[in-house]
């Protein structure tokens, strides 16, 4: 009998069977007084009130949605809302990140202390420090719609947000869209091919020729011509308030800002590192080899480079996306705000409402790191 | 080769400067973009440093006991002072703070025998001694047993910080071992439930856990029994920061060669013996800083359970502004928040980069 037991296979089984057997029983007894609880406070279940008329005012929408719409569609308005504020506020933060993270490098030790002293103070900060100074400390304090701050007399930043002006037909801006797309995946057909070629022939086609015109130059006059055409809906002041254009409501403007700022220190130190992570004998190995600078910078020490970097800025990414929640603590109306705050509150349902807003996170977030697993895997280093 | 180099003499052109203005030139002005970089550079550290200054000392007040007292135009450090025992100790009545601060002077005692390392059996004594530890801090806090009980409503400010930080950093260290070490078992089923479970509490972020925690867990629990509304908010974090620290003991796992652990195997230790022994001694050295980072993002996180209404030091700072006593306050609240978070974040990073670059060293 000890024999049997000390045989491996048996206790591997063992093992694995108990814990399956461990976790059966927990969520048995969970489900139990769940279900007997849910019965005795007279609580509801199930996904119905999905498509019950949800009567709740949003300040900040981007769909069609209307109070007299259902609950799903106000779920589809916090998506929506996190979706938007998740990737203005990576692009904002990739800039700044990518900015400071280089100016850390410089030997200029004024500049670089700068970077460092800006990295050292956002970095050990809460976020929630930042959403709250931005939003009670600096929006709150603006002056009034009247005494407005003006940028360039088509934008205004006052305490009741940011007017920015929109196009009030965005049919030319669609096409445009389309364009651009066209072009990335012209782009993207070039780049296949140069590489093919280049790995039979070893010819070389300049591919940032063609992307420098398809990428930047294709865009810049689709949208210029576009933003030309366009009718547009430019904020004025009328009485007390502005009149026309889209305001961007102070909640909005202080999670960006509170995201961005805070993201762009993490940030700016992975480029640190993955800048530095490339050794000086890489440069002096692709110029031996008769390299000109910027051939070496591409396909020398940026490849290098962005392997390290690649794995922490999925993170900081996904990072961005679950602390866009932190809108919660300022009312800004993101998924877990009109979720898990306003619809909660109005149907009581705390089980289906928690499991959906996990599955929307959850999904978003194995949707990013697949995909950028898949890039990962594809500048991955091939060792043998 | 031979030595060329001979010594430069300026022969012409300017007359040569002294060699601490020649460094200057050097490291900022080496170009004219780079004496530009560096005239903007001194224009920004003036334009933040001298209102700063300004605002935080010369023109601040600091003595008096009410509103009024504030008469110049910088902060009104009086606020901070006539609400300091609130920021430290949130509601806490006032005649048993001692037992706060005595629970401090624990953490200290302990966090340093934690490193004195001529401990006699260090493995198995810092455990025990954290165990002991948490367990009379908890009495100390809590009352009971011969204290007057102190219910978890009364806590807040930073006592209430450093304990959701201690003790759900506490309950996660061992966890996020465990989780570790499942996720690189070779046990199909323990590996799956392991790597699951990580996943999962990575993936979503602490607002909605601390609402998972402090709406469905009562849900879950037989009828009757109640769970603290900290324990919960406590339960919720520990989960969270628990698969952080597995992802960080993970990589101090991977650091460790392979031929570690079959030595052992073949030395004839069971897994247990290997793990204990051989492995994760060397792999917590290696995952330490990381840890150390995750602890710190713990800190930082505690500040979310004041949407649950638990006053943290965030919490009761923000909370204060709402005193009609005391209106517009904003900055001095915020400001002196956020200096007691940066105090200690910097300082477990700076601690962290230390360990780091210790280890670099020696290997």
């Amino acid at each position: 009998m000890t024999r049997f037991f000390y045989d491996k296979r048996v206790r591997e089984i063992f093992w694995q069977v108990a814990l399956l057997l461990a976790l059966v029983v927990i969520t048995v007894v969970f489900v139990r007084n769940a279900s007997q609880n849910m019965v005795n406070a007279g609580m509801a279940s199930g996904f119905d009130f999905l498509w019950r008329t949800s009567g709740i005012d949003v300040p900040f929408v981007l769909t069609n949605y209307t109070p007299d719409k259902n609950i799903l569609a106000l779920l589809w308005v916090g998506v929506v809302n996190t979706l938007v504020i998740t990737f203005v506020s990576v692009i904002a933060a990739t800039l700044l990140g990518f900015v400071i993270g280089v100016a850390r490098l410089s030997p200029n030790k004024l500049l670089s202390g700068l970077a460092g002293a800006f990295i050292e103070f956002v970095r050990n900060i809460p976020l929630l420090f930042f959403v709250l100074f931005w939003y009670f400390g600096v929006i709150a304090a603006l002056p009034g719609p009247r005494q407005s701050i003006g940028i360039f007399s088509v934008a205004y930043l006052n305490n009741r947000g940011l007017t920015i002006p929109v196009p009030t037909d965005g049919s030319a801006f669609k096409i445009a869209g389309l364009i651009v797309l066209a072009g990335l995946i012209v782009q993207v057909g070039i780049a296949i091919w140069a590489k093919r070629r280049r790995d039979a022939t070893g010819a070389i086609f300049p591919v940032w020729a063609t992307g420098l015109a398809l990428l930047i130059g294709l865009p810049a006059i689709a949208f210029g011509i576009a933003t030309a055409l366009s009718p547009w809906d430019v904020p004025a002041l009328r009485g007390f308030n502005f009149r026309g254009g889209f305001v961007l409501v102070p909640e909005f403007v202080a999670l960006f800002l509170a995201l961005t700022t805070y993201t762009a220190g993490f940030i700016a130190e992975i480029v640190r590192g993955g800048i530095q992570s490339v050794v000086k004998g890489q440069w002096e190995a692709a110029y031996a080899l008769g390299l000109r600078p910027n051939r070496a910078l591409n396909l020398v020490v940026i490849p290098q480079a962005m392997r390290v970097m690649i794995p922490p800025l999925t993170s900081q990414y996904l990072n961005v996306l679950k602390n866009s929640s932190f809108g919660a603590a300022i009312a800004f109306p993101e998924l877990v705000s009109v979720f898990v705050g306003s619809a909660l509150t109005n149907t009581g349902q705390a089980i289906e409402i928690i499991a959906i807003t996990l599955a929307i996170y959850l999904a978003i977030g194995l949707a990013v790191s697949a995909f950028m697993n898949w890039y990962n895997a594809k500048v991955a280093l091939v060792t043998r | 080769m031979t030595d060329t180099a001979a010594p430069v003499t300026p022969a012409s052109g300017p007359p040569a400067m002294p060699p601490f203005l020649r460094r200057l030139r050097e490291d900022y002005a080496s170009t004219p973009i780079n004496a530009v970089v560096s005239l903007l550079c001194i224009a920004a550290i003036i334009a933040i440093a001298v209102p700063l200054i300004r605002w935080t000392i010369i023109d601040a007040n600091f003595a008096g006991t009410t509103r009024a007292d504030c008469t110049g135009g910088g902060a009104c450090w009086v606020f901070i002072k006539a609400r300091f025992g609130q920021f430290m100790y949130g509601l806490y009545p006032p005649t048993e703070r001692w037992r706060v601060d005595a629970a401090g002077i624990l953490l200290i005692v302990t966090v340093a025998a934690s490193f004195w390392k001529a401990m006699p059996r260090r493995a198995l004594a810092v455990p025990l001694l954290w165990l002991f530890a948490l367990i009379i801090g908890a009495w100390l806090l809590a009352g009971g047993f011969g204290l007057v009980r102190v219910e978890t409503r009364q806590w807040g400010g930073l006592m209430l910080t450093v304990f959701l930080s201690v003790y759900a950093g506490v309950l996660a260290v061992p966890l996020g071992i465990l989780l570790a070490l499942g996720r690189q078992s070779q046990l199909p089923v323990i590996r799956l439930v392991a790597t699951i479970f990580i996943e999962f509490w990575r993936g979503v972020p602490i607002i909605t856990v601390i609402f998972l925690a402090s709406l469905l867990l009562p849900l879950v629990m037989p009828a009757g029994w109640d769970i603290d509304r900290l324990v919960r908010a406590l339960v919720g974090l520990a989960f969270v920061i628990a698969a952080y620290m597995a992802e960080a003991v993970r990589g101090g796992l991977q650091a460790i060669p392979k031929g570690q652990s079959e030595a052992a195997v073949a030395g004839g230790l069971g897994y247990w013996q290997t793990t204990g022994l051989i492995v994760l001694p060397q792999a917590l050295r290696i995952a330490m800083p990381a840890m150390t980072n995750e602890f710190i993002a713990l800190i930082k996180n505690t500040s979310l359970v004041s949407i649950v209404s638990i006053f943290d030091l965030l919490g009761i700072a923000q909370a204060s502004l709402a005193d009609p006593n005391w209106v517009g306050m904003n900055k001095e609240a915020y400001f002196f928040a956020g200096a007691v978070y940066w105090i200690i974040c910097f300082g477990l990073s700076r601690w962290a980069k230390r360990l780091e670059t210790a280890r670099k060293t020696t290997h």
